[in-house]
Protein backbone atom coordinates (compact mmCIF):
# COMPACT_ATOMS: atom_id res chain seq x y z
CA UNK A 1 0.00 0.00 0.00
CA UNK A 2 2.44 2.46 0.89
CA UNK A 3 3.90 1.97 -2.67
CA UNK A 4 0.78 2.90 -4.24
CA UNK A 5 0.81 5.98 -2.33
CA UNK A 6 4.45 7.15 -3.17
CA UNK A 7 3.17 5.92 -7.22
CA UNK A 8 -0.36 8.48 -6.50
CA UNK A 9 1.28 11.10 -4.93
CA UNK A 10 4.67 10.99 -7.45
CA UNK A 11 2.00 11.47 -10.35
CA UNK A 12 -0.18 13.87 -8.58
CA UNK A 13 2.82 16.13 -7.32
CA UNK A 14 1.35 17.05 -4.24
CA UNK A 15 1.65 14.94 -0.61
CA UNK A 16 -1.18 13.03 0.76
CA UNK A 17 -3.16 12.99 3.99
CA UNK A 18 -3.51 9.57 6.03
CA UNK A 19 -7.04 9.42 5.67
CA UNK A 20 -6.70 10.07 1.62
CA UNK A 21 -4.80 6.92 1.80
CA UNK A 22 -7.87 4.70 3.17
CA UNK A 23 -10.14 5.94 0.22
CA UNK A 24 -7.36 4.92 -2.11
CA UNK A 25 -7.05 1.62 -0.56
CA UNK A 26 -11.26 1.17 -0.89
CA UNK A 27 -10.69 2.79 -4.67
CA UNK A 28 -8.36 0.23 -5.66
CA UNK A 29 -10.15 -2.58 -4.29
CA UNK A 30 -12.51 -1.40 -6.66
CA UNK A 31 -10.66 -1.46 -9.21
CA UNK A 32 -9.03 -4.88 -9.00
CA UNK A 33 -12.63 -6.51 -8.73
CA UNK A 34 -13.98 -4.67 -12.11
CA UNK A 35 -10.53 -5.60 -13.29
CA UNK A 36 -10.67 -9.12 -12.75
CA UNK A 37 -14.02 -9.46 -13.86
CA UNK A 38 -13.56 -7.85 -17.14
CA UNK A 39 -10.62 -10.22 -18.09
CA UNK A 40 -12.81 -13.09 -16.95
CA UNK A 41 -15.32 -12.02 -19.16
CA UNK A 42 -13.26 -10.90 -22.33
CA UNK A 43 -11.06 -14.12 -22.32
CA UNK A 44 -14.41 -16.30 -21.92
CA UNK A 45 -15.89 -14.03 -24.84
CA UNK A 46 -12.92 -15.23 -27.02
CA UNK A 47 -13.83 -18.97 -25.84
CA UNK A 48 -10.86 -19.28 -23.30
CA UNK A 49 -10.31 -20.17 -19.76
CA UNK A 50 -6.73 -18.35 -19.92
CA UNK A 51 -6.62 -14.73 -19.64
CA UNK A 52 -3.96 -13.58 -22.37
CA UNK A 53 -2.50 -10.01 -23.09
CA UNK A 54 -4.65 -9.78 -25.77
CA UNK A 55 -7.77 -9.51 -23.42
CA UNK A 56 -5.72 -6.67 -21.38
CA UNK A 57 -4.57 -4.99 -24.52
CA UNK A 58 -9.16 -4.98 -25.40
CA UNK A 59 -10.12 -3.95 -21.29
CA UNK A 60 -6.99 -0.90 -22.00
CA UNK A 61 -8.85 -0.16 -25.51
CA UNK A 62 -12.41 0.41 -23.64
CA UNK A 63 -10.83 2.72 -21.08
CA UNK A 64 -9.27 4.81 -23.42
CA UNK A 65 -5.45 4.19 -22.38
CA UNK A 66 -4.72 2.20 -25.66
CA UNK A 67 -5.61 3.91 -28.81
CA UNK A 68 -4.68 3.52 -32.36
CA UNK A 69 -1.87 5.93 -32.36
CA UNK A 70 -0.48 5.06 -28.51
CA UNK A 71 -0.32 1.33 -28.47
CA UNK A 72 0.04 -0.85 -25.89
CA UNK A 73 4.40 -1.16 -26.11
CA UNK A 74 4.43 2.50 -26.41
CA UNK A 75 2.66 2.44 -22.56
CA UNK A 76 4.77 0.23 -21.91
CA UNK A 77 7.93 1.79 -22.89
CA UNK A 78 6.71 5.19 -21.20
CA UNK A 79 5.32 3.75 -17.38
CA UNK A 80 7.96 0.15 -16.60
CA UNK A 81 10.79 0.11 -15.72
CA UNK A 82 13.35 -2.00 -17.89
CA UNK A 83 13.45 -5.58 -16.44
CA UNK A 84 9.66 -5.35 -16.90
CA UNK A 85 10.02 -3.80 -20.51
CA UNK A 86 12.02 -6.77 -21.59
CA UNK A 87 9.93 -9.05 -20.48
CA UNK A 88 7.07 -7.39 -22.47
CA UNK A 89 8.76 -5.89 -25.84
CA UNK A 90 9.73 -8.23 -28.18
CA UNK A 91 13.58 -7.77 -29.24
CA UNK A 92 15.82 -9.21 -31.22
CA UNK A 93 18.26 -11.32 -29.29
CA UNK A 94 21.27 -12.97 -30.90
CA UNK A 95 21.09 -16.09 -32.15
CA UNK A 96 18.32 -14.47 -35.09
CA UNK A 97 16.07 -15.14 -32.23
CA UNK A 98 13.04 -12.47 -31.82
CA UNK A 99 12.46 -12.63 -27.31
CA UNK A 100 9.69 -13.08 -26.13
CA UNK A 101 8.03 -14.92 -29.44
CA UNK A 102 4.60 -13.55 -29.10
CA UNK B 1 1.53 18.08 -63.01
CA UNK B 2 0.37 14.50 -65.31
CA UNK B 3 -2.88 14.12 -66.51
CA UNK B 4 -2.69 11.12 -64.63
CA UNK B 5 -2.21 12.68 -61.34
CA UNK B 6 -4.78 14.86 -62.22
CA UNK B 7 -7.07 12.37 -63.19
CA UNK B 8 -6.60 10.55 -59.74
CA UNK B 9 -7.03 13.61 -57.97
CA UNK B 10 -10.60 14.46 -59.55
CA UNK B 11 -11.53 10.37 -58.90
CA UNK B 12 -10.53 11.36 -54.98
CA UNK B 13 -12.14 14.64 -54.97
CA UNK B 14 -15.38 12.69 -55.99
CA UNK B 15 -14.77 10.13 -53.85
CA UNK B 16 -14.87 12.65 -50.59
CA UNK B 17 -17.98 14.68 -51.74
CA UNK B 18 -19.50 11.00 -52.44
CA UNK B 19 -18.51 10.31 -48.54
CA UNK B 20 -19.93 13.79 -47.20
CA UNK B 21 -23.31 13.34 -48.70
CA UNK B 22 -23.45 9.76 -47.18
CA UNK B 23 -22.71 10.96 -43.79
CA UNK B 24 -24.94 14.14 -44.20
CA UNK B 25 -27.82 11.69 -45.68
CA UNK B 26 -27.32 9.95 -42.11
CA UNK B 27 -27.28 12.57 -40.34
CA UNK B 28 -30.44 14.00 -41.49
CA UNK B 29 -31.96 10.26 -41.18
CA UNK B 30 -30.66 10.23 -37.64
CA UNK B 31 -31.79 13.84 -36.46
CA UNK B 32 -35.51 12.77 -38.19
CA UNK B 33 -35.70 9.94 -36.13
CA UNK B 34 -34.63 12.20 -32.56
CA UNK B 35 -36.74 14.44 -33.24
CA UNK B 36 -39.47 12.08 -33.46
CA UNK B 37 -38.48 10.29 -30.36
CA UNK B 38 -38.08 13.71 -28.66
CA UNK B 39 -41.29 14.96 -29.80
CA UNK B 40 -42.70 10.97 -28.04
CA UNK B 41 -41.17 11.88 -24.54
CA UNK B 42 -42.23 15.72 -24.76
CA UNK B 43 -46.02 14.51 -25.45
CA UNK B 44 -45.55 11.61 -22.40
CA UNK B 45 -43.87 14.34 -20.09
CA UNK B 46 -45.17 17.46 -20.86
CA UNK B 47 -41.96 19.50 -21.39
CA UNK B 48 -40.62 20.70 -24.20
CA UNK B 49 -36.95 20.36 -26.55
CA UNK B 50 -35.92 23.32 -28.09
CA UNK B 51 -34.08 22.75 -31.86
CA UNK B 52 -30.66 22.85 -30.40
CA UNK B 53 -31.59 20.29 -27.93
CA UNK B 54 -32.25 18.22 -30.56
CA UNK B 55 -29.28 18.81 -32.69
CA UNK B 56 -27.37 18.01 -29.52
CA UNK B 57 -28.82 15.18 -29.18
CA UNK B 58 -28.59 13.56 -32.73
CA UNK B 59 -25.23 14.91 -32.96
CA UNK B 60 -23.94 13.24 -29.86
CA UNK B 61 -25.56 10.09 -30.91
CA UNK B 62 -23.67 9.88 -34.41
CA UNK B 63 -20.34 9.90 -32.36
CA UNK B 64 -21.82 7.26 -30.03
CA UNK B 65 -22.43 5.30 -32.85
CA UNK B 66 -19.00 5.52 -34.33
CA UNK B 67 -17.77 4.38 -30.82
CA UNK B 68 -20.34 1.80 -30.32
CA UNK B 69 -19.26 0.46 -34.25
CA UNK B 70 -15.40 0.43 -33.06
CA UNK B 71 -15.54 -1.43 -30.01
CA UNK B 72 -17.92 -3.94 -31.33
CA UNK B 73 -15.58 -4.88 -34.29
CA UNK B 74 -13.04 -5.10 -31.30
CA UNK B 75 -14.94 -7.44 -29.67
CA UNK B 76 -15.92 -9.49 -32.61
CA UNK B 77 -11.93 -9.67 -33.78
CA UNK B 78 -11.16 -10.77 -30.20
CA UNK B 79 -13.12 -13.61 -30.66
CA UNK B 80 -11.76 -14.10 -33.70
CA UNK B 81 -15.03 -13.48 -35.79
CA UNK B 82 -15.53 -11.19 -38.39
CA UNK B 83 -19.18 -10.95 -37.71
CA UNK B 84 -20.78 -8.96 -35.15
CA UNK B 85 -23.40 -11.28 -33.05
CA UNK B 86 -25.40 -10.68 -29.93
CA UNK B 87 -23.01 -11.59 -27.55
CA UNK B 88 -20.71 -8.73 -28.68
CA UNK B 89 -23.52 -6.33 -28.05
CA UNK B 90 -24.22 -7.81 -24.72
CA UNK B 91 -21.07 -7.02 -23.73
CA UNK B 92 -20.89 -3.69 -24.77
CA UNK B 93 -23.65 -2.94 -22.62
CA UNK B 94 -22.02 -5.28 -19.85
CA UNK B 95 -21.25 -2.20 -17.65
CA UNK B 96 -24.61 -0.80 -16.70
CA UNK B 97 -26.94 -3.36 -15.20
CA UNK B 98 -30.50 -2.24 -15.89
CA UNK B 99 -29.05 -1.62 -20.21
CA UNK B 100 -27.79 -5.25 -19.61
CA UNK B 101 -30.96 -6.47 -18.41
CA UNK B 102 -32.80 -4.80 -20.99
CA UNK B 103 -30.60 -5.85 -23.78
CA UNK B 104 -30.78 -9.50 -22.62
CA UNK B 105 -34.59 -9.18 -22.64
CA UNK B 106 -34.99 -7.97 -26.19
CA UNK B 107 -32.15 -10.62 -27.08
CA UNK B 108 -34.37 -13.31 -25.89
CA UNK B 109 -37.51 -11.58 -27.51
CA UNK B 110 -35.76 -11.65 -30.83
CA UNK B 111 -34.59 -15.10 -30.70
CA UNK B 112 -37.71 -16.52 -29.64
CA UNK B 113 -39.30 -15.12 -32.69
CA UNK B 114 -36.53 -16.37 -34.99
CA UNK B 115 -37.28 -19.96 -33.65
CA UNK B 116 -40.72 -18.86 -34.34
CA UNK B 117 -39.93 -18.33 -37.94
CA UNK B 118 -37.26 -21.52 -37.76
CA UNK B 119 -40.36 -23.95 -37.04
CA UNK B 120 -42.93 -22.20 -39.32
CA UNK B 121 -40.30 -22.66 -42.33
CA UNK B 122 -39.59 -26.10 -41.05
CA UNK B 123 -43.40 -27.13 -40.65
CA UNK B 124 -43.59 -25.76 -44.77
CA UNK B 125 -40.61 -27.09 -45.60
CA UNK B 126 -42.51 -30.68 -43.85
CA UNK B 127 -45.68 -29.99 -45.76
CA UNK B 128 -43.87 -29.63 -48.98
CA UNK B 129 -41.26 -32.39 -48.81
CA UNK B 130 -43.39 -35.05 -46.86
CA UNK B 131 -43.00 -37.18 -49.86
CA UNK B 132 -39.22 -37.21 -50.33
CA UNK B 133 -39.11 -37.27 -46.03
CA UNK B 134 -40.98 -40.50 -46.59
CA UNK B 135 -38.51 -41.54 -49.22
CA UNK B 136 -35.59 -40.71 -47.09
CA UNK B 137 -37.24 -43.09 -44.28
CA UNK B 138 -37.88 -46.14 -46.43
CA UNK B 139 -34.07 -45.31 -47.76
CA UNK B 140 -32.85 -45.37 -43.90
CA UNK B 141 -35.01 -48.40 -43.37
CA UNK B 142 -33.13 -50.05 -46.35
CA UNK B 143 -30.04 -49.01 -45.03
CA UNK B 144 -30.68 -50.51 -41.77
Amino acid sequence: LNNYCKVFSFYAKTPMEKSASETLMKCLNQYFRTLCDDLETFAHHAGRKTVLLADLELLMRRQGLVTDDISLYVLVERYLPLEYRRLLIPCAASGNAVFPAG
Amino acid sequence: MEPGQREEEEEEEEEDQQQLTLIQNLKATLHYTVGSMCQEAADAQGVRFTKPAIAAISEVTFQQCEHFAKDLEMFARHAKRSTVNMEDVKLLARRSGSLLNYITEKSEEISRVNQEQKDKKKKKAEGGNKKSSKQAVTEMDIDD
